[in-house]
């Protein structure tokens, strides 16, 4: 019986490794099924009119061309680093689909490591011109166009009227950048409108790559940057003397209590927060609920220096492909004004593409008008670096525990070391 | 005669459960090999390697330095310490909770499987979503957290429970109790209904009160319980993740941090996948020495 088990335990270790073995050279993306090609894109879940957008256009495309049909997996982002470890899993089993969407800053970091292929055959010079230029400088990495994106965003001040109303302030501009809030005004006014029934801001996006989307911006405003230009160093920028400072202006906001660390989902939507830092994609609901709200420019520092963030999760086509000309095809289409004005429209973002705001709506004043004038004006695209989503990471790590107390220099120090080791690590050398 | 027929029949029907005992092992086996055992050596084999996960074609030797960078981590010990800590208080705390609740509700009065219902209840929900209730509860503003909305109804001052390194691990200790003491109480309640009542009625002849019973008829009759109780609580809080995961995502300032996060972290988030290949290694290897130890220890008994 003991011999038994033994040989049978033997053999089931073999049949095992074999198995893992082989199932490691898969691929997703199926070859050409006869003359049908079929491929798979990955995205992530979206709201109902997302959803259906993909429904309808992929139908469409799918009738129009019998070669080569198209099927979506939609990926659940339960966290806001799931959607990348869900590729990162694929990725060391060779099993990426043949499309994949890729948040902005990740497209360094994956092309850098060979996950997605150059789309340059795809998209000639004049194509590229009519997009913004923030979006070509997101989807570049070492001078090639490695992805596309549909849409963009921005952040702005939302702000609650009757609460404004209530606490004395003046409403912050909606149409003149030199009327903005300053970051003592934001201060002091966030001050003033906390009670004990709502704070004055929310400012927490969330406990991951919103930190760095959205509070960068300070950093930029305040003449620090995070990494060196070419990306490769962090020591002597992200702990630099700037980047302390900007760390400290914020600080005071949690230990104050004009923000909350742990806000409440839709803190603003709900009441809970006098104003807040938020997205180009929060106008569908705010529009949508009966708040008495208004809309201001991101705020500016005290010298008048103005940033916005942008960037956007874009398509390219991954390594594992087996049908890379099929794939072009498809975005090529995907990214025609019509698709990227009515997907943008569906997903209530603005366009990258300058020629779809033509057939767009409502984008020439109000909430909208003031998301593009910031796009196109203020604009600043996140850290282009391989080691990008250590440095999201580890920033974020640094300013929660900034916020709940620690030390700023030396949590920023931790950051550089970080960032430079990994840098060193994988990109340095020649060949990786 | 008739004794030699019958052994020829019995090792006949020997062989006949041999074979059905081998042929039902196989899926057993198969399982074993491919979920346990072939992941374990893997793991082992790629933690001497350099293999960033976001790169499965260019894997390099790299000899011992994983575990070299792994021991002079100061977040690797930070990990340690933590699950260590939680380890150590969530043990007692628990199955003392869970001991006193089985005592309570192993009666036989009415209404008592009511009780047994709700303390086990917290038990068939998923931790995930029991993780993400208590987060709310635990929240540090008046209008949004229950518990803190409770304090300042009474006078007191609001806690930091997830945002204050003092108290976060502890918050995540108090919870996990609570929720783990409802499975260790059935086991208890098993326990408890498997003395006999005789022993219960000898002590009373022998002039033992309530503690008395408790002592040296209750516990005694208990201990294989209490043995068997110790060990998997002990084991499951080493691999604690799913709370700070949820809850703190191992902050603040790396408090809740433990030792699956840590490899986590590492491996997934990082990319580092030798190296967190290297320290899975050490904790494999650490909760096997401890589970031995744990088992020789009370075996001696």
């Amino acid at each position: 019986m003991k011999k038994f088990l033994g040989v049978l335990l033997a053999a089931s270790i073999g049949v095992s490794l074999i198995a893992c073995g082989s199932a490691g050279s898969g691929s997703k993306s199926e070859g050409s099924n006869g003359d049908v090609v079929n491929l798979t894109i990955w995205s992530p879940t979206d709201t109902e009119p997302v959803e259906a957008w993909w429904a309808d256009k992929l139908a469409q495309w799918n009738e129009e061309n019998p070669g080569i049909q198209v099927t979506r997996e939609a990926i659940d982002r339960s966290d806001s680093y799931a959607y990348e470890n869900k590729v990162t899993t694929a990725t060391t089993s060779n099993d990426l689909p043949d499309l994949l969407y890729v948040d902005g800053p990740n497209i360094s970091y994956y092309a850098a490591n060979g996950l997605i292929v150059p789309l340059t055959d795809y998209f000639t010079d004049e194509d590229l011109a009519d997009l913004m230029p923030c979006t070509v400088q997101q989807c570049t990495y070492d001078d090639t166009l490695y992805a596309v994106s549909a849409t963009e965003s921005s952040v702005a001040l939302y702000y609650n009227k009757d609460y404004l109303d209530a606490a004395g302030i003046a409403y912050p501009s909606e149409d003149n950048i030199e009327e903005a809030w300053t970051w003592s005004e934001f201060y002091e006014n966030t001050g003033k409108l906390t009670t004990g029934d709502y704070v004055g801001t929310s400012i927490i996006m969330d406990k991951g790559e919103g930190l760095i989307y959205a509070l960068g911006q300070f950093w930029t405003e305040n003449n620090a940057q995070m990494i060196s230009e070419d990306g490769t160093e962090a020591d002597g920028y992200i702990n630099s003397k700037e980047s302390v400072e900007t760390a400290e202006y914020l600080v005071q906001f949690i230990e104050n209590g004009y923000a909350n660390l742990d806000p409440v989902k839709d803190e603003f939507l709900n009441g809970y927060a006098a104003t807040m830092l938020g997205g180009s994609w929060n106008i569908g609901e705010v529009e949508a609920s009966d708040l008495n709200w208004g809309v201001s420019y991101f705020p500016i520092s005290d010298e008048g220096k103005a940033s916005s963030p942008t960037g956007d999760w874009s398509v390219a086509i991954t390594k594992d492909s087996k049908n890379v000309d099929a794939a072009g095809k498809f975005i090529q289409w995907f990214m025609s004004t019509d698709n990227v004005a009515s997907y943008a429209s569906a997903i209530v973002k603005p366009a990258s593409r300058i020629s779809a705001y033509e057939q767009m709506e409502g984008w020439e004043e109000g909430p909208r008008a003031l998301m593009l004038w910031q796009l196109q004006n203020t604009g600043t695209a996140r850290p282009n670096s391989p080691s990008y989503s250590v440095l999201s990471s580890d920033f974020a790590s640094a300013l929660l525990n900034i916020f709940s107390g620690a030390d700023i220099q030396s949590e920023f120090d931790k950051v550089a070391v970080s960032f430079d080791d990994n840098y060193k690590d994988y990109y340095a050398e020649s060949e990786k | 005669m008739g004794k030699k027929s019958m052994s020829v029949e019995k090792s006949s029907y020997n062989r006949m459960e041999n074979r059905a005992g081998m042929l039902m092992s196989i899926p057993a086996v198969m399982l074993l090999a491919a979920f346990l055992i072939v992941p374990i050596s893997y793991t082992i084999y790629y933690s001497f390697f350099k293999y960033q996960v976001i790169r499965p074609d260019s894997i390099v030797f790299h000899g011992l330095n994983n575990y070299l960078n792994l021991f002079k981590d100061e977040a690797f010990w930070q990990s340690l310490r933590n699950t260590v800590y939680f380890t150590v208080i969530v043990v007692p705390l628990q199955c003392t909770l869970a001991l006193g609740l089985a005592l309570l509700v192993s009666g036989k009065r009415r209404g008592v499987s009511v009780f047994r219902t709700m303390y086990f209840s917290p038990q068939v929900t998923s931790m995930v979503v029991i993780a993400i209730l208590w987060t709310i509860l635990y929240n540090s503003n008046a209008n949004t957290g229950l518990i803190n909305a409770f304090l300042t109804n009474i006078g007191l001052n609001t806690i930091d429970f997830l945002n204050s390194p003092k108290t976060a691990m502890n918050s995540i200790i108090f919870m996990s109790a609570w929720q783990g003491a409802g499975y260790q109480m059935m086991i208890f309640v098993a326990g408890l209904n498997s003395i006999p009542a005789e022993q219960y009625e000898a002590a009373s002849v022998d002039g033992a009160g309530r503690w008395g019973k408790f002592c040296f008829v209750t516990v005694p009759g208990l201990m294989n319980t209490i043995k068997y109780v110790i060990m998997i609580t002990l084991i499951q809080a080493m691999k604690l993740f799913t709370q700070p995961y949820i809850m703190t995502k191992g902050g603040p300032q790396n408090s809740t941090k433990t030792l699956v996060y840590y490899i986590y972290e590492q491996g997934f988030q990082r990319g580092h996948f030798g190296y967190a290949c290297a320290a899975a290694t050490v904790f494999f290897i650490l909760i096997v020495t401890l589970s031995l130890a744990v088992k020789k220890i009370t075996r001696t008994n």
